[in-house]
């Protein structure tokens, strides 16, 4: 049992701040703030600081370093995500947290070397085409098609909520190559969205941006040499995907709560209800689950640097850290009242925090990478072992 | 970082849960609960002695088995998952007091603790209430202590009580006649509470500010092993849970196949495997010392108490009405941890010790 970092761990946090503190120009809230910069805007900062990050080896922490990766472990990946908070988040997140592992584990090593080197750069931004309109939580119930198109597939259908859409290059999507077989008859594809027959919408959401959109397919050209893995094992990637969309981003998470926490707290000192006795009670509960929060993680942490894959417990780590932001945002919102609702650029607003934004968008993350009834489906069938229906 | 207990620690939680599974199921706990006047068997306790357990946390030169607070965090986890009966919590806490005070009579009845032999317990709380106090009723004077404490958990089974007074910690032997002790009897019928007066011959241990600095200590110690306690029992309240949700059937089908079913267990299981990392990271923290170690074992107390009750509720729900029997288990576990969720610091009081270990 240890849940300390390591000498070496701790060094490379250290160098990592010293090298922020160098690199990083303005705090994301002050480019969100700022009234110059519009959607687009905000993405090229993303885009640059991404890049800014390859070139000094800080992306891609845990990955080999035949794969232009740093050649270290989930725990220092996590330092970093943690170190980070409060620098813009990179563009090709998409890319390098879900895509990167699948085709580390899944993909040809000449598709590797195509893709792998771009995605860290950020000269690729991608997006993940799993959803449809008739396919969320029951995936594979997906209706896209690849078909043959000799030696490679024209696509046919639509994908939607693909988070970056609009500003991507390429997309990863799941397609149908056989009707008749639910699991087995699903492919995965890397597809580039810079060509005819894809056309891409923006959605607007609760928030008022369009981070992301719909995808549509008509003959968009789907290359064979893009297959990753054989025909008809999509399913099983995407679940490696999944996987680690679910587990081990409690740091990254918790280094945003600390943050949140810290504000919330200050927040009720200035007001003045520090010492009421209902306030503390609530306070007391975000501050003993947020530590609750960061024992699961660690815990993840350690299985996962112990060289396993995520398996079904990472459900455990995605309810607790996503239902968790509700509550921290909801108490936020109750307890600063009217100034906790303030958008970031309304005079009084908070000046190190966006409640606002962050109240919204605690309701997205108990929906998307397997909604919350999800999860508990998946405890309760493969770990609790309860039959089915 | 690393999850896994190390191999010494793996090995005591194999070896201590076949000795509970072989001598303490509930089918013949229960009668040690419900039909002694002490509330457990003093053999097997005699026993848990002769096998190193009652020493665990002491150090080797102490006749201890030097396990630290993991390991202790490993025997009281399997305690409670059979809802194990009587003071064995009580008992490492009076010894971890002994330990730390330097006197050769209290060495003496150290060894008779960690060897069985005799029963040595903390008399401390003056009220029902875990509320703050300015001051100790209880007095040291002239070689007689005098004041009346409650509750005394398992008060009457004690051959030596460790006092609290405002003088500092008292030693006081088990009078010819016995105590004079009222029983308090509480919805948790397999507790023994007493209400103690004492007007008793004893010795003083240490003045008062050495007292309050050790008895924080073993308050933390106190805290984290309520906390493996209830983490204890929720796996035990887990479990009959899920088998009574594999058998039972309602409509046609098994129970177990209803949804909203499954989500609850599957919110019981939550809350057990997260107060599992909390309770392991609280138990790390403070075996090593560390600064955080307070608002670990703070947090670690107050989420096992929410969550304790949380699970073993759900226990009576789903089981239905027999759920409602004295006859079925599920209340055994409920009453439990009912109980820890005031004892060794209420969940309220960690709360705010939570909060004030960061400067709150
Ligand atoms: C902000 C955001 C970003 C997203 N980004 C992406 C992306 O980049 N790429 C992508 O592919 N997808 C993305 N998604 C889509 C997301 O994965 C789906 O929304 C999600 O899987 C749910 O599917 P659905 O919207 O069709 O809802 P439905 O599946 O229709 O669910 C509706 C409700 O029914 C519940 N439900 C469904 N099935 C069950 C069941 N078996 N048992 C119990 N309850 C059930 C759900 O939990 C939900 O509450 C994103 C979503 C959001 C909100």
């Amino acid at each position: 049992m240890d849940f300390q970092f390591s000498e070496e761990q701790q060094q490379f946090r250290m160098e990592l701040r010293a090298w922020l503190k160098e690199n990083l120009e303005r705090p994301w809230i002050e480019e969100l703030r700022d009234p110059k910069n519009d959607e687009k805007k905000l993405f090229d900062i993303r885009r640059s600081w991404q890049a800014k990050l390859h070139e000094s080896g800080y992306l891609g922490i845990h990955w080999p370093k035949e794969w232009g990766g740093r050649g270290l472990t989930v725990v220092e990946n996590a330092i970093f995500a943690a170190e980070a908070i409060h620098a813009p988040p990179i563009a090709s997140r998409v890319g390098i947290n879900l895509l990167g592992p699948a085709l580390i584990h899944h993909a040809t090593e000449e598709q590797r070397k195509r893709f792998i080197p771009k995605m860290l750069s950020g000269e690729e931004v991608w997006c993940q085409g799993f959803s449809e309109p008739d396919a969320g939580s029951d995936l594979a119930a997906l209706r896209t098609r690849a078909e043959p198109d000799g030696d490679d597939f024209r696509l046919e259908g639509q994908k939607v909520w693909t988070t970056f859409a609009p500003w991507s290059d390429w997309i990863f999507v799941l397609a149908r190559t056989d009707p008749d077989d639910r699991y087995g008859g699903i492919t995965f594809f890397l597809v580039s969205l810079h060509q005819e027959g894809i056309e891409v919408r923006p959605i607007r959401q609760i928030t008022g941006e369009s981070e992301f959109g719909e995808v549509f397919f008509s003959g968009a050209l789907a290359k064979r040499e893009h297959m990753v893995g054989a025909l008809g094992e999509g399913w099983k990637i995407a679940m490696t995907v999944l996987a680690y969309e679910r587990g081990s981003m409690s740091l990254a998470h918790l280094a945003r709560f600390d943050h949140y926490l810290k504000d919330l707290v200050e927040g009720v000192r200035e007001n003045g209800s520090l010492q009421r006795a209902d306030v503390r009670e609530k306070i007391a509960r975000l501050l003993v689950e947020k530590e609750v929060l960061r024992a699961n993680g660690y815990r993840t942490l350690a299985t996962l640097a112990s060289g396993q894959a995520p398996g079904p417990e990472a459900s455990l780590e995605k309810i607790f850290w996503s239902e968790y932001s509700r509550r921290l945002a909801d108490g936020a919102l109750d307890l600063l009242g009217l100034q906790a609702h303030l958008l970031v650029h309304s005079p009084h607003a908070r000046p190190h925090m966006d409640w606002a934004q962050e109240a919204l968008y605690s309701r997205a993350v108990t929906i998307y990478a397997g909604s919350s009834e999800i999860q508990r489906n998946i405890i309760s069938k493969r770990i609790l072992k309860l039959p089915s229906s | 970082m690393q999850f896994e207990l190390n191999e010494n620690n793996a090995l005591l939680k194999t070896s201590i849960r076949e000795f509970l599974e072989k001598e303490t199921p509930l089918a013949k706990s229960r009668p040690m609960m419900e039909e002694t006047q002490e509330g457990f068997s003093k053999e097997l306790y005699a026993e848990l002695g002769d096998l190193g357990y009652l020493g665990l946390t002491l150090s080797e030169s102490e006749g201890g088995g030097a396990a630290g607070v993991i390991g202790l965090a490993v025997v009281l986890e399997e305690m409670g998952r059979v809802a194990f009966p009587g003071p064995f919590l009580d008992l490492v806490l009076a010894e971890e007091t002994l330990c730390r005070v330097k006197d050769q009579q209290a060495s003496q009845f150290l060894q008779e603790t960690v060897s069985g032999q005799k029963n040595v317990l903390l008399a401390r709380s003056e009220a029902l209430d875990d509320l703050e106090r300015s001051s100790l009723q209880t007095r040291f004077d002239q070689d007689m202590i005098r004041g009346t404490k409650l509750p005394v958990s398992y008060g009457a089974s004690a051959d030596v009580l460790l006092v609290t007074t405002a003088e500092g910690l008292a030693l006081v032997p088990r009078p010819e006649e016995g105590w004079k002790a009222t029983s308090l009897p509480v919805l948790d019928h397999a507790q023994r509470f007493v209400e103690i007066s004492l007007d008793s011959p004893g010795r003083l241990l240490t003045d008062k500010q050495r007292a309050d600095t050790i008895l924080k200590e073993v308050d933390q110690l106190g805290a984290l092993g309520a906390s493996a306690l209830m983490l204890g029992l929720m796996e035990g309240s887990l479990e009959l849970t899920l088998d009574y949700l594999k058998e039972r059937k309602a409509f046609g089908r098994t129970i177990g196949s209803f949804q909203v079913l499954q989500h609850r267990a599957a919110d019981m299981w939550i809350r057990m495997e997260s107060s599992r990392s909390a309770v392991y990271r609280a138990a790390w923290a403070l075996e090593n010392s560390l600064e955080e170690a307070s608002l670990l074992v703070a947090s670690a107390k107050a989420y096992c108490g929410d969550s304790a009750r949380f699970v073993c509720g759900e226990t009576i729900q789903l089981f239905g009405g027999v759920g409602y029997t004295w006859e079925y288990d599920p209340h055994i576990y409920y009453k439990r941890v009912k109980t820890l969720e005031q004892l060794y610091g209420s969940t309220r009081n960690q709360l705010e010790a939570a909060l004030q270990s960061q400067g709150i």
